[in-house]
Formats: structure tokens, sequence, C-alpha cells
């Protein structure tokens, strides 16, 4: 079975001025724009935020930029905000190649994308005003909460209508994960919101359900939608099939079966029951078995006829394969920390921080880097303004991303080590890593410079499009 | 995999399976612990806390504390917890079962705080007088006070209001709630060694 170019569409870059947008495309093509705008934004917020947090550290502070409430903001902002709305475009897109699928009711998404970012917001400037949660990405007031559930159903739910409608007898596995992905996280998040906000569960029950919720959001939904995204442009662009694809369903299952039950490892040693975080030990051990498997899908791909340098050559896969080998990185991180003794010593530490950065950094928002170098110029119908922002882009956000994942995986570790010896005080933990963190700084103003570049490219190029929204190639 | 229901069924029992097994069983396992007696007959633990700790609480979630500090305590297994004097002994599910919302944290750029006000104000050991008592007092608040400015971050907590009355109520509800962490007592799962 193969993703390739089936119907001799353009692939790519279209010719300037060129509107030669399918149907399918030309009706999501408002939605997909204002989620894609949307998400850039949101992205610079988060990396301005970012580094006014990583200054904060260093003891400047007030009432509205303390260190939780602009931590707390960068993060959301980062997720909610950044990766849904370009997973939401994205999803969007790869539903209505892959399934021909018609988006009719196009202003309903747009309904979702609205309704999704002013509450997003809301929760923003509430958690600055104070109003805040102690549990991480569930931070925004409780209200936000069946607000975004309702916004994330009418953005995110068309894959898996598109996929009960699709004419053709079979499927491919970018659409499992993509309906997985929106099936599973209205579920977690409510679920969620309901046990530890709103008719909180009994004592520590709800850092359980934090951590089960914090892993269907970051593995399943955000990781499902990118894996689905690396399914579809590996082959598409390379045009060649995915090596093991038979595995594929393998992957899909195992991803899904084990995603679930590795959250409660993130809580080794806290006053939960012992069966429980072994439960998450196992877990994380036996996602492996879909980390490996995707691992000989996409690297498989890579390593025949010379695809790596193919991939290197194109602006898309360069983006693609960043991420592909940032999510094996991740999943045999995840799997060796989740032992105890390990855990022991990065427990509390930048570690875990560096860990969820690798996931959702340079595997989720690498790829959609990726998937917007090669959607955008054909619902826009014009060329990226300028190639020099684009390599500035990815070697700002390549070498970003590399420094301040590792340099927080290091600060963990020696900071980890350190505290193992109970003579040693935070103040010296803090001096001893203090030449690390002021790297990370660095690298912090560098993903911005990639971020600036990137957005100005991406508005630049929806600012002189010229495809009109209403006409499109009728195929 | 090319049936929708069949695929949409299986995706939905990957996330109901751990859903009932870790969520549902540890609501089973720990949903009924309410406060113990240390010994038979005794006060029972962990104790309710003062209206004004209640107000601080809040103050704690508002400033977002819980980014730099946890409250949890590690078996002296894993991490050097005990070691470092965080508490006596390893935090257990029964002493959160008062809390509406409980703050265990997840990063540690401060000490953790689980036992701070037993740290602060440690038990007396034998009778006091009262004037000991309030000397004990006083010098357990400037201690609480003084960590809570974290150098002059804090500071604003502290500031005169508007109309010039100096009011620093929620650094007072901050520094009882600070006071009421203590996790200081023998629970029936974690007995403190005497």
């Amino acid at each position: 079975m193969t993703q390739d170019n089936r119907s001799g569409r353009p692939q790519g870059r279209p010719s300037p001025g060129d509107s030669r947008l399918s149907r399918v495309e030309a009706q999501l093509r408002g939605p997909f724009l204002l989620f894609f705008v949307s998400a850039v934004i949101w992205l610079l917020v988060a990396s301005v935020l970012g580094l006014v947090s990583a200054q904060l550290l260093r003891g400047v502070s007030g009432e509205v930029f303390t260190y939780g409430h602009v931590s707390a903001a960068q993060h959301n902002l980062f997720i909610y905000g950044w990766a849904f709305n370009a997973f939401f475009a994205i999803n969007l897109w790869l539903t209505s190649q892959l399934g021909r699928f018609e988006l009719r009711n196009a202003w309903l998404v747009s309904l979702g994308a609205i309704i999704w970012n002013v509450a997003l917001t809301y929760g923003a400037l509430s958690i600055f005003a104070g109003d805040l949660n102690g549990f991480s990405l569930l931070e925004m007031p409780r209200t936000v909460g069946p607000v975004l559930a309702v916004a994330f159903l009418l953005s995110a739910f068309w894959p898996i209508v598109a996929y009960a409608q699709r004419p053709t007898g079979h499927s491919f596995a970018s659409q499992w994960f993509v309906v997985g992905a929106s099936f599973v996280f209205p579920l977690a998040y409510l679920l969620a919101q309901l046990l530890v906000l709103w008719n909180p569960a009994s004592g520590v029950v709800q850092a359980i359900a934090h951590s089960w919720f914090i892993q269907n959001l970051l593995l399943l939904w955000l990781g499902g939608s990118a894996l689905a995204a690396v399914y579809y442009f590996l082959p598409k662009v390379l045009g060649r099939n995915i090596t093991g694809y038979y595995l594929a369903s393998v992957a899909f299952w195992t991803f899904f079966l084990f995603a679930g039950w590795t959250g409660t490892a993130s809580l080794l040693g806290s006053p939960i029951p012992v069966w429980v975080q072994s439960v998450g030990v196992v877990g994380s051990a036996m996602f492996l078995v879909s980390v490996i498997i995707t691992a000989i899908n996409f690297h498989g791909t890579l390593s025949t006829q010379s695809g790596w340098s193919l991939a290197w050559n194109s602006t898309t896969l360069r983006f693609i394969s960043f991420g592909a080998v940032a999510f094996t990185l991740y999943g045999v991180l995840n799997a060796i920390f989740s032992f105890r003794g390990f855990n022991a010593v990065v427990r509390f530490t930048s570690f875990s921080a560096g860990q969820e950065q690798l996931l959702t950094y340079a595997f989720a928002s690498m790829v959609i880097f990726g998937a917007a170098y090669f959607i955008l110029p054909r619902l826009t119908g014009s060329l990226w303004p300028s190639a020099k922002l684009v390599h500035l882009h990815f070697w700002a956000t390549a070498i970003g991303a590399l420094g301040s994942i590792s340099a927080s995986l290091a600060v963990g570790w020696q900071s980890g080590k350190q505290l193992a010896d109970p003579a040693v005080s935070y103040a010296q933990v803090l001096t001893a890593s203090a030449g690390l963190a002021s790297a990370s700084l660095l690298f912090a103003i560098l993903l911005l410079v990639g971020h600036v570049a990137f957005a100005l490219n991406a508005f630049g190029m929806i600012l002189k499009s010229s495809a009109p929204a209403a006409e499109g190639r009728h195929d | 995999m090319t049936n929708p229901k069949l695929l949409i069924a299986g995706v939905f029992l990957t996330v109901a399976l751990p859903f009932g097994a870790l969520l549902l069983s540890s609501q089973v396992q720990l949903g009924d612990l309410a406060p113990a007696p240390e010994e038979e007959g005794g006060a029972l633990y962990p104790a309710t806390v003062p209206g004004l700790a209640v107000q601080g609480r809040d103050v704690y979630v508002s400033l977002g504390c819980i980014a730099c500090h946890t409250q949890q305590v590690r078996p002296s297994g894993q991490g050097s917890d005990i070691a470092r004097g965080y508490g006596d002994r390893p935090s257990v599910a029964r002493d959160y079962v008062l809390q509406s919302h409980v703050l265990l944290g997840d990063r540690r750029i401060g000490p953790d705080l689980a036992n701070y006000g037993a740290r602060v104000a440690p038990a007396p050991k034998g009778a006091q007088t009262e004037p000991e008592k309030a000397a004990t007092i006083t010098k357990s608040l400037a201690a609480v006070h003084a960590a809570i400015h974290h150098g002059n971050a804090f500071a604003f907590l502290y500031e005169a209001d508007a109309k010039g009355d100096f009011a620093p109520e929620r650094a007072d509800a901050l520094a009882a709630y600070l006071l009421s962490l203590r996790q200081d007592y023998s629970s029936p799962e974690a007995k403190l060694k005497k």
C-alpha cells in the first residue's frame, strides 16, 4: 500500500499565483489558516514567556510575574496554544487528503477555533491574575475546561466523521492515529477535569488522575497526531513505501494500548500505592514496543536508497525526520528513566522538563514545522518568501532544541546526583549548574529567533497569497 | 482497521482500561482513608487546620508556589529526602485525605515543604510555660515570614495597600498555612521511629 501521489495533483510548491487548489483543500483553507495563524502567535508568546521565566529564576519578580505564573502560562500556551492549534489544522488537512473528506461545515470549525483561542486567552490571563490551579496543564480556571472541550469537539471531531464516511475501502496508518488521537483527548480531558478540579477524588487519587491525563495529552494526542503526520509525509515526499508498513497496525495498537499506563511512572516515590507506581514502570517499558516499530518504519524508510540525504534536501522532511529521530530517543529515555534507580536521581529536577521538551518540541513541534512547509504553499498558492529565513528557522530551532533539551537533561542529572548527598543545599546546586542554566537562556533566545523567522516567512506568505478562498480547481 | 466502529471501540478500550485499573481501583483502595489516631484513643491525624491556614493555602496556589516546591517525602530508598531532613518518615496517602486539592508538586527548585511547619516549629519536648509558648510562636513566625520574602522577590505581599494601611493579610494567611504543614505524627502506614 502506498501513500504516494495518487491523482497527479500538484506536489509541494505550486508555481506562484497558481490557485490549483482542489475543492477539498479550498473548503478547509479558511479554518486551516485561522488555526495556523493562532498557533504561530501563541508560539511567539510562549517563546517570549520562556525567556521571561528563565530570567525569573535569577530572582526578578513581581506580583503578576511570579515564576509560578510565568512558567504555568508558558507551558499552557505552548501546549494548548501552539501545538493544539497546529494539530487541529494539520489533522484536518490530513483527513481531507486521505479520506477525500469535504468539509461542508467549515464555519463550525472556525467557530471552534475562535472559542478555543478566546477561552485560552482568558485562561492565560487568569493565570497571571492569580486564578490558577496547582496541576500542571490543568492550571487554567476550571470554568475554562468545558469550554475548551466543546471547542475541541467543534475543531477536531471531523477526522472521526471523515473516517466513518470515507469512500474507499482501505485506510492509512495516518488516519488511525488521527482518529485515535481526536477521540482520546476530549474523553481524558473531561474525566481529568471532573476528577481533579470539579469533583476532586480523594487525596492523592487526584495526582494519579493527573498523571494519567498528562500522558494521554502528551503521548496520545500530541504524539499520536505527530506520528500521523510522519506516517503521511515520509512516504509522500520520498515517493516510496514505508519499510515494514505491515507492522504499522501493531505500532498503532501498542501505542494506544501502553501509552495510557505510562503516566504513573512520573509518580515514583510519591505517596501513592506502590503497585500503581510499578504499573507505570512496566507501561513505560512496554511502550518501547511501539517506539521500536515506528523506528523500523521511519528509520528503515529513510535508510534505504539514500533516503537520509533526500530527506536532508527537502525542507519538509528535514524537519520531519528530525522529529522521527526525537520520538525514538524520547521512548528509549522514557523507558530507562522510569526505572526506580535512575528515576530516584532525576525526580523533581529539570530532567523531566527536558524529557517533555523532547516529546513536545523536538518531536511534535518539528513535525508541525515540516508539515507547514508542505501544506502552506499548497493552500496559499504562493512560495515561501525567503529561503534564508527557512534556513535560519531550521538551524535556530534544531540547535536551540538540542541545546536546551541537553541542558535540561544534563542539569537535571547533575543536580540530582548532587542532591543525593544530603549535605548539599539547594543554593549550592543552583550555583553548580549556573553555567548550564545561562546556556539554556542562550538556547531559549535561539529558539525565539527561529520562531520569529518562521512567523515572518509564514505570515508574509499568507498575506501575499493570491488564491481566493471560494474558487478552487474542481477535481 | 478498516471498520470505524471497531477502531473507535478499540481506542476506547485502551483509554478505559488504564482508567479503570489505575484510577477506579486506587479510588476503591484509597477513597475511604480517613484521619487515624496515632495510638489507641489518641488525637486524629492529619489534624484539621485552622481557617487562616485554609486561606493561606489559596494564597499558596494563587502565587504559583507549586512551580518550585513539592510537598512529598520519598521513602529512604529513593532519593535523599529523609536524610535531608524533609521528614522523619515517608509521606503516605493518608496524610493528604483532608486536602481538597493535593499540592504534591513535581519540581523542586526550592526545598520540599511537606514538613515545613514541623521544621520551623518542632513539637515541644515536655511541658512549656505560657511565656515560653509565646516566645516560640513569635520566633517561628519570624522565621516563616523571612522565608516567604525569598530575598526580596515576594516583598509585595508585605507592601502597604493604597490607603496606606499596613495589611499583610495574605502573608499572615500564607505563614499560617506553611506552619500547618506537618507530617510529624505516626500514621498506621508509616510509624515514626521513637
